[in-house]
């Protein structure tokens, strides 16, 4: 990966860390539905992965939080215009932050049901091959997700058709309060690769570079006409499940966010290569303050979505 | 016109259809060379080949919701399940994927899909012999197609493949073999327009498919007693048409639906209940159903008999009514 793409994934990650926690900043104050299922920890992970995809390109995405959208462009105030129920989101006050879709930024949403993404991405890679050869989608899923049948189903008829299909899963070791050991009949979920005949990659999800390497060789291989890949980044959950979550389940919840955080670590690693300095990386927490004020100004001057909406967009 | 089954109207569409867009594509289990289990793709591999027409693994949950997303992506794609019933084994996708991934992304995407669904034809046991219709009706998002004729099975399927939404289209099994005209060349049958498949004036029975059949038949019957019905095909069950059965009840004064369905909350008691808000001043008599009692549907023949509407139990039910 070169300086300029790792140097824009920690900006994107910087990004979406600090508007996060904003957002959690005001769901808490009762200024929003507090609906987020927050990605720290996770950001860098997802936007390195992001970062091996061409513009042209689509991504199907999980729950975990919202990096996934601003590394692919969505502006921020349209994000927490969703979350907000305000004028000037995505889905219109159907889907909130759940739902988030922009398809010129090729995100092309995101189901309610885990596993959901899984379907989806089939028939987008069946759509992308005829019509749109050379692109790719990308599925990001969950650990605990990976047990549903719609992986199975999903994984055989993506690689027996040869379609253009990426499998990300972000193993955070839980799905909500159950450990992954508790519920996964393998070790790693990339082992499950080898069911359908495909390439399974582990790969540390806190290392940026790790994971922009193996989705390029992913992202080549589906480009080719080659098939699927099942990539499992081995991640953190910083918080809890969802904003309320106490976490009673989890006896190192407070220790984790200094110990476990993975974007101190980055920082670090790129001023001693210099593609960070002290001063770049105020710029750089300067410049994420500045956008996130100037979205949470445009949703706060934002009128509330009228009623009507709710018996708009069902039909074409 | 040429008479033909509705087995090859509806192969007559796909025909046409694939032809005449290159974004139709067409898959389901055993679809391809074999013609699909009923046999109703027969030839179109063979015209299209295999990146148009394909056989898919036996994965009901990725045949609906891959449809959809090819269909968002903007191909329009025909999916052949086996059996109506595997709607509910597909429920996440067919509900859910299909029915809300428009809503819930505010209106982003079309959904341009067709779901075939073998109906009926009571004998393949609980789990594949079902009308499931009602479920669908129920469902925001779904059209839903029942047609009772080849000429309809043609003019709707048509419709529904260049339609922008997704379409649920039930075809009936024990309608496959029954011959009818269909027009010559390209006509489509527009969704949400009931048709009067009989004129009569004392009671009008609301019916599709086989038991449609049924009630043309028990009507017959009737017609002998001095008695004539009018009897109502509603062709689409979303968007479904009130006003040709207000009309019809306007005239009649009474009502009765015959399903291949369980009774309770089925499309029978949507119209019972639409009936009661808008057309109750014009009921002179009970509004009526005959539906399967509540039972999964068995497979000996006797125990099917003693659930499904029969002609006898129609032109009974016609009877007492005008007693
Ligand atoms: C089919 C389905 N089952 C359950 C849920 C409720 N649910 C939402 S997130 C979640 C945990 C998911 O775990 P995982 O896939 O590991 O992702 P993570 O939350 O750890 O990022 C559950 C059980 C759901 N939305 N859909």
């Amino acid at each position: 990966m070169d300086n300029t793409k790792l140097l824009n994934v920690y900006k994107t990650s910087v990004l979406a860390r600090r508007f996060e926690a904003r957002v959690i900043q005001m769901a808490m104050a009762g200024e929003m539905p507090p609906s987020l299922h927050a990605g720290a920890g996770q950001e860098v992970c997802q936007t390195a992965a992001i970062a091996a995809l061409n513009p042209e390109d689509y991504i199907l995405y999980g729950h975990r939080g919202i990096a996934y959208m601003i590394a692919r462009g969505t502006s921020l105030s349209a994000i927490l215009a969703d979350m907000a129920g305000k004028v000037g989101g995505t889905n219109n006050g159907k889907g909130g932050v759940m739902h988030v879709v922009d398809v010129p930024h090729g995100i092309l949403g995101e189901s309610g049901t885990l596993g959901g993404g899984f379907v989806m991405s089939v028939g987008v890679g069946m759509a992308l091959k005829r019509k749109m050869p050379g692109r790719v989608v990308v599925y990001f899923f969950g650990d605990g997700t990976s047990n549903r049948g719609t992986f199975h189903e999903s994984l055989n008829w993506a690689t027996v058709q040869r379609l253009p299909c990426i499998y990300f899963c972000e193993n955070n070791g839980f799905a909500v309060s159950v450990r992954t050991s508790a519920s996964t009949s393998v070790q790693n979920i990339a082992d499950r690769a080898a069911g359908y005949g495909i390439p399974g990659v582990v790969v540390d999800g806190t290392d940026p570079v790790a994971v922009y390497e193996v989705m390029e060789k992913a992202v080549e291989r589906a480009r080719a006409g080659q098939g699927p890949t099942l990539i499992e980044a081995k991640v953190t959950r910083l918080l809890g499940h969802y904003l309320a979550d106490q976490q009673t389940y989890r006896p190192d919840a407070a220790t984790i966010l200094t110990t476990k955080d993975p974007l101190p670590k980055f920082q670090e690693s790129l001023l001693r290569v210099g593609i960070l300095t002290n001063a770049l990386v105020k710029q750089i927490e300067d410049d994420a303050q500045r956008q996130i004020d100037e979205a949470v100004a445009t949703v706060n001057a934002a009128p509330l979505l009228a009623p009507e909406a709710a018996l708009q967009d069902l039909y074409a | 016109m040429a008479l033909i089954t509705y087995s090859k109207a509806i192969n007559q569409a796909l025909e046409e259809e694939l032809r005449r867009d290159q974004d139709v594509i067409l898959y389901g289990q055993d679809v391809a060379e074999w013609g699909g289990i009923f046999k109703v793709t027969d030839g179109l591999f063979e015209k299209f080949g295999p990146d148009r027409v394909f056989n898919s693994p036996i994965s009901e949950n990725v045949m609906v919701g891959a449809g959809v997303g090819a269909a968002m992506m903007g191909l329009r794609p025909v999916v052949e399940l086996q059996f109506a019933d595997f709607i509910f084994t597909a429920g996440d996708e067919v509900f859910f994927k299909a029915g809300m991934w428009r809503f819930m992304h505010g209106g982003a995407f079309k959904i341009p899909l067709v779901v075939r669904c073998p109906s009926g034809g009571s004998g393949f046991g609980p789990e594949h012999s079902a009308c499931p219709e009602a479920f669908v009706m129920h469902a925001p998002g779904l059209l839903c197609a029942v047609p009772s004729t080849p000429e309809d099975a043609k003019g709707l399927l048509k419709t529904a493949i260049r339609m922008d939404n997704p379409v649920m289209y039930f075809e009936h099994k024990l309608l496959y073999a029954m011959r009818g005209e269909v027009p010559d060349g390209d006509y489509t049958t527009p969704f949400g327009k009931a048709v009067v498949r009989r004129q009569g004036d004392a009671v009008t029975i609301v019916a599709w498919q086989e038991m449609l059949r049924r009630s043309l038949a028990a009507a017959d019957r009737l017609s002998k007693d001095g008695i004539e019905v009018e009897i109502v095909d509603p062709r689409t069950l979303n968007p479904f048409d009130r006003e040709t059965i207000i009309e019809s009840v306007k005239k009649t004064g009474a009502c009765l639906v015959v399903e291949e369905a369980y009774r309770t909350l089925g499309v029978g008691a949507e119209i019972g209940a639409m009936l009661a808000e808008h057309a109750l001043p014009y009921l002179d008599k009970p509004f009526k159903r005959l539906a399967i009692p509540d039972v999964p549907l068995p497979t000996s023949p006797q125990l099917v008999d003693a659930v499904v509407p029969s002609v006898d139990a129609i032109y009974k039910a016609v009877k007492d009514l005008v007693g």
